[in-house]
């Protein structure tokens, strides 16, 4: 199969053909898609355009039931999704899933719980390795709670009582614990007014830019956003691509999607793009249109 | 001349024309439609209201109406006149329809007062002048405890609850109970008083807890001398009699050639007032320091109280030991549940089947039964090693099931494997083992479990320098369930603050975030299940060893129950809590319901001649109703538990401000025209 998007390296996660069927009801159709290292990209499109369940097939929630998920080189569909996390993928969530009653420096702890050694055998003796490894997560916590912004403040509030935008942040948080090569995110300034919305996709970019692993000597990550708030992602992005139905209807630079006839008909309707292009046909022929898109 | 006034005076008027009119009867009547309204007032009160007031200060028709109703019903079923129930639940109505006019502290005592006198006429006592004692009794203690007074005086009070309970039930034979008690108190005393106020210095906190110790002491005294005056001649037991026990039980009576049974008294009294107070300085003391050391302190104090235990068991020749091992026993078993159900949120009704096998693992192996009689000090490991797997075994089948289908599934397993016990023995085609291969037989009717009548005997253990432990000397017993339990204290908590305990924690929180921050549900749910069973293991080989023969009716599913109700009545996820809901529940079912049957039982006897009582009246038969009822009162009004961790309280209780952020947040959403707009 030929590449949708001539890579400039070897992508950090490719989706082949991905097609998604729950019962008689297709979410996904045969979606390809690449997002190369280090980059930003949205995933946008409106409501049960099939974001969230892309999202889910990559985080192993989902199985694809057709189609192959491979990420830095492995084929991951089928894993489940500890097994997807401790491989280098970390989440949040469209509506907050945080362990309300746990602090946030817990939060942060249960995040490095893949990238922990200690055993059973460990725990039970409290052996040197494992006071040295509870150390060293319980420093590694604060830093990345302080590092998103929370400061080690609020190390010891239960997270439950956090305002709205310090869970997200401290979701971020414990993201970015569980030391990943990608990083989805999923509506990260839903629910924010723009002062906060601006703060954080200011922290999306310093992620991307100077995020440190513990274990990889490199700077930075890559970032994948599902976002509804367009400024948010036409501002912050480097590559967008627009989901309609359980379609790709279009991808590209920023600008480009926003120009786009099929993504202007999906979100305001026909009578808009009918405009630009004059009249029917134009989901039918989306995807030979996307697949004319220069790449960039 | 105020309300209350008039209707207390109104109230003691009917009442005396109603005793002088209907005789005996006539307080049995109000007795019992007062027992009646007060459990009315009070189960409606927690479920509809929350409160006592609310319902309380009702209008009065509509309750006289119902009165009636319940009255007539009364009548029924007791064959007494209906005018008079009638009369009396009019004059109970009125009291309790006022109660909410009254001071609190009157009306709490009112209604401990009434519910004691009607308790005691349930049980037996139904001789009116120790009625009305006790109920005078009950009622002041329990005016006392609502009044507003310090805090030091008030914890002595309700923990000298303690003490009060143990001397009432035991001390009419044993009354050197009465220092085991005031030891209990006192230490109990301690630790809440620095619990609910914290001293600063180790002086402060001394005087504190010695205060606290003291009143639960006194409180215990007081009891004690209630038994000797009142109760213990009840029971059929004369004062010469009561002198001879004194003489026998209480410690160094015999050193110090006490010859009169008052001065022998006043020594039990002295010792028990020492203990308390003691023991609640030392603790209060211990509390006020801060950090491990403090902590430390608090430990050696607890465990110097355990630990004397049995040599004050044996001073006082109360033989209290058969009972208490018990009680470890099970509290051992609550805290490997807890492990289950609370850490990891995983509710298990099964338990027992855990324990069951950790037994029946150290019965084959370690009795003459099978011909495989190896050392208990080896068997004990293989017993929590075959528990642990089995919790594995039993834990794979439920690894895709939450909440009720999990607990519906454990509940089978916990059926099903005592009956898997005894269908494996028993001798007969049916009770034993056959198989063969080709022509060889493997197994020729093999007798594995002993079927219904069960393994006997089991080995005991033995050490170098105890010997073989017996059931006579059950002292080595005694430390060796304590040496279990601290075992199992000190690793469980190890595991709560690691990494698996917070792999627990989140996955209780929430199973699909804790999957997707990287924490393999399924590894992490078979941990919980086996690390639960494998403490049960060892409970099960103790105590299959301790009794000396193990059957398939000792874990049948009640035994699940009741660990699962110490762990909820305590507080789900802190050890201290489940330690305390096992002391009170086990407490209750092992040492003081049996000797409550039996005290009731000797005053029956007293007064009839007559051995026999009627079921309701034997507390042993009611224990389960008491569990369910203590259940269901904790669950309306104390969700958490006694003690509950801090994160199970936050569950259950939200705090205001998260309440008040939300809606501010709600609040933001509307004003702000860019979430509008969305």
């Amino acid at each position: 199969m030929a590449p949708l998007v001539e890579a400039r390296a070897t992508p950090l996660l490719e989706a082949r053909s991905i097609i998604k069927r729950f019962g008689g009801l297709t979410a996904v159709s045969d979606v390809n898609f690449v997002i190369e290292k280090n980059s930003i990209t949205g995933l946008i499109g409106p409501n049960g355009a099939g974001k969230t369940t892309f999202f889910n097939m990559i985080t192993g929630l989902y199985t694809p039931t057709e189609g192959d998920m491979i990420f830095d080189g492995e084929r991951i569909n089928g894993l489940k999704p500890s097994q997807v996390t401790a491989r280098g993928i970390g989440r949040t969530f469209q509506n907050i899933r945080l362990f309300a009653n746990l602090t946030a420096l817990e939060n942060v702890m249960v995040g490095q719980h893949c990238r922990m050694k200690t055993s059973l055998v460990g725990t039970l003796l409290r052996t040197s390795a494992m006071r040295r490894e509870e150390a060293t997560v319980k420093a590694r916590g604060l830093r990345l709670l302080d590092y998103v912004g929370l400061g080690s403040r609020f190390a010891d509030e239960t997270a439950k009582n956090l305002p709205y935008g310090d869970q997200r942040r401290l979701e971020i948080a414990r993201a970015l614990a569980t030391d990943p090569k990608l990083l989805l995110l999923d509506e990260p300034t839903a629910g924010m007014n723009p002062k906060e919305t601006d703060a954080l996709t200011a922290l999306i970019r310093e992620v991307r830019d100077s995020y440190e692993s513990p274990s990889r000597n490199e700077k930075g990550l890559t970032v994948l956003l599902i976002e509804h708030d367009m400024k948010v992602v036409m501002g912050i992005s480097e590559r967008v691509t627009v989901l309609d139905r359980g379609i790709k209807i279009a991808e590209g630079l920023p600008h480009e999607v926003q120009s786009n006839e099929n993504v202007i008909e999906a979100y305001l309707g026909k009578g808009h793009a009918a405009k630009g292009k004059g009249g029917g046909g134009v989901i039918k022929n989306q995807r030979t249109d996307s697949k004319n898109q220069p790449a960039s | 001349m105020p309300k209350p006034v008039r209707v207390g005076l109104l109230a003691l008027i009917t009442s005396t024309l109603f005793m002088w009119i209907f005789g005996n009867q006539g307080a049995q009547v109000i007795v019992i439609t007062a027992l009646l309204i007060t459990v009315l007032t009070v189960v409606g009160s927690v479920f509809y209201e929350k409160q006592l007031e609310s319902i309380l200060s009702t209008p009065v028709l509509p309750g006289l109406i119902g009165l009636l109703i319940v009255s007539v019903f009364i009548s029924q079923l007791s064959g007494l006149s209906i005018i008079g129930v009638v009369i009396g639940g009019m004059v109970a109505g009125l009291l309790f329809s006022h109660l909410s006019l009254m001071p609190r502290p009157m009306s709490i005592g009112l209604i401990t007062g009434l519910a004691s006198a009607a308790f005691l006429s349930v049980f037996a006592l139904q001789d009116h002048p120790v009625l009305i004692l006790g109920g005078l009794v009950a009622g002041a203690y329990g005016a006392l405890l609502a009044s507003p007074m310090s805090v030091t005086i008030k914890s002595g009070l309700l923990t000298g609850l303690v003490g009060i309970v143990f001397v009432l039930t035991y001390a009419n034979e044993r009354p050197s109970i009465a220092i085991i008690g005031a030891l209990l108190g006192g230490i109990s005393a301690g630790l809440l008083a620095s619990q609910k106020q914290h001293r600063d210095t180790p002086g402060q906190g001394a005087i504190q807890g010695a205060i606290a110790g003291g009143i639960a002491g006194l409180s215990t005294v007081a009891a004690l001398l209630l038994v000797w005056q009142f109760i213990a001649g009840a029971s059929g037991i004369s004062a010469l009699e009561f002198a001879e026990e004194l003489k026998e039980t209480v410690p160094g009576a015999h050193a110090l050639g006490l010859g009169s049974d008052i001065s022998t008294m006043l020594l039990l009294i002295v010792m028990s007032l020492a203990a308390a107070v003691l023991v609640g300085a030392l603790i209060g003391a211990a509390r006020t320091v801060s950090g491990p050391t403090g902590n430390l302190l608090v430990y050696a104090v607890l465990g110097a109280v355990v630990l004397s235990l049995p040599w004050i068991d044996r001073a006082a020749n109360l033989q209290l030991l058969n009972a208490i091992i018990p009680v470890f026993v099970f509290i051992l078993l609550a805290l490997g549940l807890n492990i289950v159900v609370g850490y990891a949120g995983l509710l298990d009704l099964g338990y027992a089947a855990f324990f069951a096998i950790g037994a029946y693992t150290t019965g084959m192996l370690s009795s003459p039964h099978l011909g495989i009689n190896l050392n208990f000090w080896l068997v004990v490991w293989i017993a929590a090693a075959v528990a642990a797997v089995a919790g594995l075994i039993l834990g794979a089948p439920t690894l895709p099931l939450r909440g009720d289908y999990l607990a519906i599934v454990t509940l089978g397993f916990g059926e099903i494997v005592p009956i898997v016990f005894r269908n494996l023995g028993g001798g007969g085609a049916t009770g034993s083992l056959s198989l063969s291969f080709l022509n060889w037989k493997l197994l020729d009717q093999l007798d594995l479990t002993g079927g219904p009548s069960g393994i006997t005997p089991i080995t005991p253990p033995k050490l170098p320098l105890v010997g073989v432990f017996t059931p006579a000397n059950q002292i080595p017993w005694f430390y060796l369930i304590v040496a279990i339990l601290v075992f199992t204290i000190f690793f469980i908590n190890r595991l709560r603050g690691s990494r698996q305990g917070r792999a627990w924690t989140a996955m209780r929180e929430d199973e699909l975030a804790a999957d997707a921050m990287g924490i393999n549900i399924v590894r992490t749910k078979l941990m919980a299940f086996s690390m639960g069973a494998t403490f049960s293991g060892f409970a099960g080989a103790f105590y299959g060893a301790f009794i000396g023969s193990i059957f398939p009716s000792s874990f049948e599913f009640s035994v699940s129950i009741v660990v699962l109700c110490m762990v909820i009545l305590g507080g789900l996820g802190n050890m201290a809590g489940v330690i305390v809901g096992g002391l009170l529940i086990m407490g209750a079912d092992r040492m003081i319901l049996p000797e409550a049957a039996n005290l009731i039982r000797d005053i029956a006897q007293t007064k009839t001649g007559s051995n026999d009582i009627a079921a309701y009246q034997d507390l042993t038969q009611l224990r389960l109703l008491l569990f369910g009822l203590v259940l269901v009162v904790m669950m309306a009004i104390r969700p958490e538990g006694l003690l509950p961790s801090a994160r199970r309280k936050a569950e259950l209780h939200p705090d205001d401000d998260t309440r008040k952020q939300e809606d501010s947040d709600l609040y933001d959403a509307e004003r702000d025209p860019h979430l509008a707009g969305r």
